[in-house]
């Protein structure tokens, strides 16, 4: 009886749209650690942010240093921070900090822990699931 | 085809100062340029562009500037032009920009379009020039150009709208 009903039913008239996403998300999100030499040496936020600013422009000059890079979260004791920048900019902050080799004199290194175009991706990390 | 492919700016430089123009060189001007993109585009900009980076032509009389570059980096080297804001010569600093004129190939299309560049602005200094020896020596000119013109397919290409409105000028 359905099946009569159904074939019975004219074809709605709908136009379709397709949407397709090349990349799905406009930002991308890295955690990335400073790492020192010596130990003892402390930057607040600000200074945080000027340390990558100065990196980017020391490599992509005044024009990529204006990109609009955010510092999400950002914790003193472990020098650890999530940063927000727009995909076009990703390849450009990420060569930078990877040639950045010291903030005042001292040497440093930045460790790019995980990068994902998604927030959510970087609340879990496989590699530091500890198993019981 | 195998080779390395250019791009050539062709630039004039513009000032309020008519000292500024004497004393272009292409020396000073290309190290000058070569620091502007070095501000602007990094150490990855500066080097970039200057393995293909050279001053070609330089007329301090009308203050053309042609430069080349590599075709992959033609457009950081774009980009700098306009925060050129001065021009220093011994220890003097000329306030002046750069009016990108044209973007070419090869330097044979730079030249057409400099020709014909340079004959539409001898009829717009007829137009504005207030002296009559002035006046006759443009009108002379203007008329030595249109003749050129009409022989431009049987000689060679050269440099005469230069020194036409070189003469122009003086």
């Amino acid at each position: 009886m359905m099946w009569s009903a159904l074939e019975k039913m004219p074809a709605p008239a709908t136009t379709y749209e397709r949407i397709v996403y090349k990349n799905p998300s406009e930002h991308h999100y890295m955690k990335v650690c400073l790492e020192f030499q010596d130990r003892g040496v402390g930057l607040n936020a600000a200074q945080f942010r000027q340390l990558l600013i100065s990196a980017l422009k020391d490599l992509f000059g005044e024009v990529d240093a204006a990109l609009p890079l955010d510092i999400l979260t950002y914790e003193e004791k472990t020098l650890s921070a999530i940063l927000r920048i727009c995909s076009s900019g990703l390849v450009k902050l990420w060569s930078s900090l990877t040639l950045l080799g010291s903030y005042k004199g001292k040497k440093c290194a930045f460790r790019v822990i995980q990068v994902s175009p998604f927030l959510l991706a970087l609340s879990g990390n496989s590699r530091e699931l500890v198993l019981d | 085809m195998v080779r390395f492919k250019h791009r050539y700016l062709l630039c004039e430089v513009v000032s309020d100062d008519p000292r500024c123009r004497l004393s272009l060189e292409d020396r000073v001007l290309g190290g000058l340029i070569r620091d502007t993109i070095a501000r602007v585009h990094g150490t990855f900009g500066a080097a970039s562009c200057s393995i293909g980076f050279a001053v070609r032509y330089l007329n301090a009389y009308t203050g053309i500037v042609l430069l080349r570059c590599r075709k992959e980096f033609y457009q950081l080297v774009c980009s700098a032009l306009p925060f050129v804001t001065y021009l220093e010569n011994k220890g003097h600093r000329y306030p002046c920009f750069l009016n990108t004129l044209h973007v070419g190939g090869t330097i044979r299309t730079c030249q057409k379009f400099l020709i014909r560049y340079n004959r539409r602005q001898l009829l717009i200094l007829l137009q504005n020039c207030t002296d009559e020896g002035e006046r006759e020596a443009i009108q002379k000119s203007v008329t030595r150009s249109c003749l050129l013109e009409e022989r431009s397919d049987e000689e060679e290409l050269s440099d005469n709208g230069g020194e036409e409105a070189a003469e122009a000028m003086q």
